[in-house]
């Protein structure tokens, strides 16, 4: 997997999940119905992903990048089809497990394909770059969320933005002129 | 690779397709404010505009299925769904229609809320003559439950209305009010959305007026012929609230009664006619969260109130912002416990014994009771589901409770030994709360509810409109 690719399919990536993200927090704050489910649920995400970064960071190692953000992409458009089935807390519970779980997996393979770059001297320039990127896409994606609810109904963002996760597992997979098989 | 894309595509595409199954098969639980009865409803069709709802109930006829009708949803017995039925939420069919200040007249689409004509008309000058004390409610939902408030001049919600049009159980619409199809002015009014979709309505206005607060502490004993004397003789009061106390030292014996004078000077009112806003309401609720856990801040919140109170005598208020009554405070979120109402109404000459009686049977009962309003009624029994037999007094009780089985039985059995006590006082209860009261309370309470159902029957043989309260005490 090259930069560029990498950064593609980063940009799609945080952009969805900027545009969902609103959506989802009142989702399960429609299902709980305390502050404190709502608090739970997101502890659950958190805790699981400390506990599951180091396991994660030795799988991107065998497995490679590549691989690992597959994992994520496929992963998050699965679960971007069962979040409109959800309506009691226990299926939100076990969601955000499996979100904490994925969310660790695409932080960590983010951190280890940037550190794996070689060009040490440029890195800091590089990494301005992809940052910019990233950011650029999220606000795209904050922005254009407060126009696609007028016209989408809240389980329908959900199936959109799984289809656009399926997109960005494509842009992975997709095979690079100038690139092996194997990344 | 390209196997793989394949692969990868046909598994999405059956995932796709299955989670859009299940989407269309899932539950959609619908609870009113009181949440003890959350209930499983096929959908919730939100209404804009007369055709759609006239094709959503012709629909609903073809189909056989039944159809409820949802404002804000505080009333608290499944009034506003029922189990597989359609909600139809009328919160966004709220315009305006007609508005003419000089005959003091409105016609608004039923989902408007009080807040929404208050906004129209307070530049002109003009007021509503009897709603709730709070103004979020719709205009058709309040005129479903034959609404009341702080108001003493102007009688219930119904001696208000002119007209409304009404999408009937055929999916016709038909203009009523007291002189055109006059038989469905009092069933419609107070009858809880069984009898059509209520589209439009014309109220009667009033002046807008400038009041003084007056406000003073009580002993219960002398609270009936102070109003009977000294408010209802009063012609320049307008408007009056009062508040028992449920602190344990005073239980039902201290009181605030709050009286709404209008004042010589009406040329002033101007500066103070802006409309206020919803406050924070923090110190409230935080007091309100104290008494819920004990008595000592059931105590310290009555000692304060008492200081608020007495404390806002003097200041002038208009009477639209009279009528835009805090509720924020009143908002609560806890998983397993819930805040309900309950509403008595006594005659006004039994008032001390049946408080007297009352507190027997709160003081032997544990019931976490918050906050009790008083309120006047007039007598008017033009609604068939009438509470108003005479001239009475209206005790709102807040009371905190479980939302599971056991707490539920448990304040069933002490709320209908309330209503016991109410009735032995000649009182009555009032319907938009949830079903504790007995079928024979019920019979009591309401003489009229036979009548009431055959009338349903008769408008709506195949029950279309359908809701918790009506499968509860209409057998």
């Amino acid at each position: 997997m090259n930069f560029r690719k990498f950064l593609v399919a980063q940009s799609i990536l945080v952009a969805a999940s900027s545009v969902v993200f609103p959506f989802y927090l009142l989702l399960i704050r429609n299902i709980g119905d305390s502050y404190s489910q709502f608090g739970w649920a997101y502890g659950l995400f958190t805790l699981t992903a400390a506990f599951t970064y180091p396991l994660i960071g030795r799988l991107g190692d065998r497995f490679g990048d590549k691989n690992m953000l597959l994992m994520y992409t496929l992963g998050m458009a699965a679960v971007m089809l069962i979040i409109p089935l959800l309506f009691e807390v226990w299926q939100v519970y076990v969601i955000q497990i499996v979100m904490g779980i994925l969310g660790a997996v695409q932080k960590n393979t983010e951190k280890a394909f940037l550190a794996r770059s070689n060009d040490k001297d440029t890195a800091g320039k590089r990494i301005g770059n992809y940052h910019l990127h990233l950011s650029l896409w999220s606000g795209i994606g904050i922005i254009l969320t407060g126009y696609l609810i007028d016209f989408l109904t809240i389980a329908s963002l959900f199936y959109l933005i799984s289809f656009v996760y399926m997109i960005a597992s494509f842009v992975i997979i997709k095979k690079h002129k100038d690139e092996p098989t194997i990344s | 690779m390209k196997k793989n894309i394949i692969l990868i595509s046909t598994l999405y595409g059956i995932a796709l397709a299955s989670s859009l199954w299940l989407y269309n098969q899932k539950p959609l639980l619908m609870e009113d404010v009181g949440q003890l009865l959350p209930t499983k409803i096929k959908e919730v069709h939100s209404a804009t505009s007369e055709a759609e709802l006239q094709r959503w109930v012709k629909e609903s006829i073809s189909n056989h299925e039944k159809i409820s009708v949802a404002g804000m949803q505080h009333s608290q017995g499944g009034h506003t769904y029922y189990p597989n039925g359609i909600v139809i939420n009328m919160k966004n069919y709220n315009k305006i229609l007609d508005y003419n200040p000089d005959e003091q007249t409105i016609t608004v689409q039923s989902g408007a809320t009080w807040d929404d004509i208050q906004k129209e008309i307070n530049p002109d000058n003009l007021a509503i003559r009897v709603m709730q004390s709070q103004n979020i409610f719709t205009v058709g939902g309040s005129i479903s439950i034959n609404a009341h408030g702080r108001d003493i001049r102007y009688g219930s919600l119904i001696d208000t209305v002119e007209s409304f049009r009404l999408l009937t159980p055929e999916g016709d619409i038909k203009n009523v009010s007291r002189t055109e199809n006059s038989e469905l002015f009092p069933l419609v009014i107070g009858g809880y959305g069984l009898f059509g979709i209520i589209l439009d309505v014309t109220l009667h206005l009033t002046n807008d007026e400038l009041y003084q607060i007056r406000s003073r502490s009580i002993d219960y004993e002398d609270y009936p012929d102070y109003f009977v004397q000294e408010v209802k003789e009063n012609e320049a009061i307008r408007m009056h609230i009062a508040r028992l106390s449920v602190a344990p030292d005073t239980l039902l014996k201290g009181m605030y009664v709050t009286d709404y004078e209008l004042v010589d000077h009406q040329e002033t009112l101007a500066k103070y006619a802006t409309l206020k806003r919803d406050t924070l309401a923090a110190p409230q609720k935080f007091m309100l969260g104290l008494s819920r856990y004990s008595d000592w801040g059931k105590n310290l919140l009555w000692e304060l109130q008492s200081k608020v109170y007495v404390g806002q005598d003097g200041n002038y208020i208009t009477r639209n912002n009279a009528m835009r009554g805090d509720s924020k405070f009143m908002e609560y979120d806890n998983p397993s416990k819930t805040e309900i109402l309950q509403e008595y109404f006594v005659p006004i000459d039994e008032f001390t014994s049946y408080l007297d009686d009352l507190r027997i049977v709160l003081e032997n009962e544990e019931l976490n009771l918050l906050n009790i309003t008083v309120r006047y009624v007039n007598k008017d029994e033009e609604a068939v589901l009438s509470y108003a037999k005479e001239d009475m007094f209206a005790l709102v009780l807040l009371i905190n409770q479980g939302k599971s089985k056991e707490d539920i039985q448990k304040t069933e059995k002490i709320i209908q030994k309330m209503i016991d006590v109410t009735l032995e006082h000649d009182g009555s209860y009032y319907l938009p709360y949830y079903s504790y009261p007995t079928q024979a309370q019920m019979d009591e309470a309401y003489p009229r509810n036979k009548e009431f159902f055959e009338q349903k029957k008769k408008y709506d043989p195949d029950e279309l409109f359908m809701n918790l309260f009506y499968k509860e005490y209409s057998q």
